[in-house]
């Protein structure tokens, strides 16, 4: 589903957005401080700050739906990931790097276009509770014609 | 809501893209990042429909969604829970957000491709903070923020004293750089340029300008062309905050039509500062005619609010009938002192006073290009179009008769410039010659002598060249 080249893309240290609903069919929402695509393609993990993971998760439980967006400034390209939940837990000091390492590329990239380090300093991306789920489609974000049309 | 909509006015400037999250019926959330959130009302939000088509048809079928912005003071994150109340395709809101657009865009050279389809306004049900993107510490949470020191203040006072100056003016250079220092010392507008309609019809050409390394007097913009473009077309404001990350968007909707095979054309060079993060362009008008298009720039991201934007709306008009005014004023008053004084006398060449510019002046090569009405001094494009005509008249006499001295009545009489009969804006046009001289070849000069009358002085000789 997600090949070699996109699951790059989605760990370079992007801005990305973790998307639910709840029964009423209300969306909510997150902050997503860094992912992890499987091996086989077919699963990601979403860092999601533990202090802003509760209706998210909740959501997940209840339902299932999930998407992830991201895009890269400065280029804006971007893409979403829809699938459905697996499982959740809180990250462990070993994911704790590999969610640094991205957070702070991500951070660079902003940098580059004028939003200093200093404006996200007061960012709670640590803990973390990873989610997991398995993808069911991808899109592509980037903006202009044929934005929304499915890479994968 | 114990915070409000007006609180959060930082929000709404495009500085840090927004995020929209809707849900489709079946139950699949969508996740979109948006160019801009407008405020509408203490109740009401705009988000912008151009290209996110799954939100917007998750959105006719289940009108809930929710927009997370970011205050670019404090980089609180707030989450508002939105419901659709209407798509408004045309009125004031659709027209500022649209605006707005078409002048990111034709930077781009997206004009028609990268626009605003509808504004959906969206009723604010609910605002809450953010948990994992909170703010500084010190920072202000949502209350209504002072403006910083360094923002103008558009006081009765201040106005007053804008107006002194421009009343003080006796001609429209005075005139002009007048209301370009008033901005600048007054409302510290430090980067600023005026432009007038050109003879050429659809191009505005800058008059005047402050706060640049190069005046750009004499550069010209296509009606429809960027902010100022966009300004003169729509003839009214427009302002723009974040210009850098509003540009990048727009390069990669550009990146990606080309790729799709749009082609749009190269980007248009900003005018004026290399990377301004804010923009205000103010049309000039009088009775509904475009005297001219006011432009400010800032490096600052946030650097004109919605006030400024209505204040300087109000002093354009002021502006622009002050401009009218000494326009007609100074081809009035030159046509009376021209019929009661003597005529330009004709003097021989060495009378001209050189201007002390250290070393011996060179002999220039000066060609006007028939075809194209263009004026090039030493192989380099100096002015185009009447100005070029006037110049050329002026060095031929000058170098046949040896005349030094000419009345702007004898430029007006004189058919083979081709001047329009109503609104010929000579003085305008000489203003721009002699600005473009000072910049680009100042051994050659325009200096005024009194009301309609001046002098041409030539240093270090040169050599006239017509080609067709």
């Amino acid at each position: 589903m997600l090949d070699k080249q996109l699951s790059a893309f989605l760990e370079e240290g992007l801005s990305i957005h973790i998307a639910s609903r709840n029964d009423r069919l209300e969306p909510d929402a997150a902050l997503v401080a860094a992912v992890r695509v499987e091996a086989d393609g077919q699963h990601v993990i979403a860092f999601v700050p533990t202090v802003a993971v509760h209706p998210v998760l909740a959501d997940l439980r209840a339902n299932g739906q999930v998407a992830v967006v991201c895009a890269r400034p400065p280029d804006e390209r971007g893409c979403q990931v829809k699938g459905t939940f697996v499982e959740a837990w809180n990250a462990r000091d070993d994911e704790r790097s590999l969610v640094a390492s991205q957070w702070e590329r991500f951070r660079d990239r902003l940098e580059a276009i004028g939003l200093p380090r200093v404006a996200t300093n007061g960012w709670v991306m640590w803990p973390c509770t990873a989610i997991r789920f398995r993808v069911q489609a991808v899109f592509d974000q980037t903006p202009g014609p044929g934005a929304g049309a499915p890479i994968a | 809501m114990s915070v409000t909509l007006e609180s959060l006015a930082s929000c709404w400037q495009g500085l840090i893209p927004a995020t929209l999250y809707t849900c489709s019926l079946d139950g699949v959330p969508n996740a979109a990042y948006l160019s801009h959130v407008d405020y509408v009302d203490g109740r009401h939000v705009a988000l912008s429909f151009q290209f996110f088509n799954k939100s917007r048809r998750n959105i006719a079928e289940n009108p809930q969604a929710l927009v997370r912005v970011i205050d670019p003071d404090t980089s609180q994150c707030w989450a508002l829970r939105l419901r659709l109340v209407r798509s408004e395709t045309s009125g004031p809101v659709f027209e500022r957000m649209a605006l707005r657009i078409e002048a990111i865009a034709s930077y781009s050279g997206l004009k028609g491709i990268f626009k605003l389809l509808a504004a959906d306004i969206y009723e604010v049900l609910s605002i809450e903070a953010a948990t994992e993107e909170v703010a500084l510490e010190g920072a202000i949470r949502g209350e209504g923020r002072e403006a910083s020191s360094g923002d103008p203040r558009f006081t009765m006072r201040a106005l007053q004293d804008l107006s002194v100056r421009i009343h003080q003016a006796s001609c429209l250079e005075e005139l002009l750089d007048s209301i370009l220092a008033g901005l600048d010392e007054i409302f510290r507008f430090s980067h600023a340029m005026i432009l007038v309609p050109a003879e050429e019809p659809n191009v505005l050409v800058t008059i005047a300008s402050r706060g640049y390394p190069e005046t750009g007097v004499g550069a010209e913009v296509r009606v429809g062309e960027g902010i100022i473009g966009v300004v003169a077309e729509a003839r009214k404001p427009i302002r723009i905050s974040g210009l850098l990350r509003a540009m990048l968007y727009a390069h990669a909707v550009a990146e990606r039509a080309r790729q799709t095979g749009l082609c749009p054309p190269d980007r248009i060079p900003l005018p004026g500062l290399p990377s301004p993060e804010s923009q205000l362009g103010v049309p000039l008008l009088v009775r509904g005619e475009l005297v001219g298009v006011l432009c400010i720039e800032s490096e600052e991201r946030y650097r004109f609010h919605e006030e400024d934007k209505t204040s300087i709306e109000l002093l354009g008009s002021y502006l622009a009938i002050a401009i009218q005014n000494m326009q007609l004023h100074e081809r009035a008053t030159s046509a009376a002192e021209d019929e009661t004084a003597a005529p330009a006398e004709t003097t021989p060449v060495s009378a001209g006073p050189v201007a002390d510019h250290g070393p011996a002046p060179a002999r220039h090569e000066v060609t006007f290009h028939e075809a194209d009405e263009i004026v090039m001094v030493d192989g380099e494009y100096l002015i185009r179009s009447l100005p070029a005509r006037i110049l050329w008249k002026l060095l031929t006499a000058h170098e046949r008769d040896g005349r030094t001295e000419f009345t702007n009545r004898e430029l007006r009489l004189d058919h083979s410039l081709h001047l329009p009969e109503i609104k010929d804006n000579l003085e305008s046009r000489l203003l721009l010659l002699r600005r473009r001289l000072e910049q680009k070849c100042p051994d050659i000069s325009l200096v005024p002598v009194s009301r309609g009358r001046f002098a041409l002085h030539v240093a270090g000789g040169v050599t006239l060249t017509t080609r067709p």
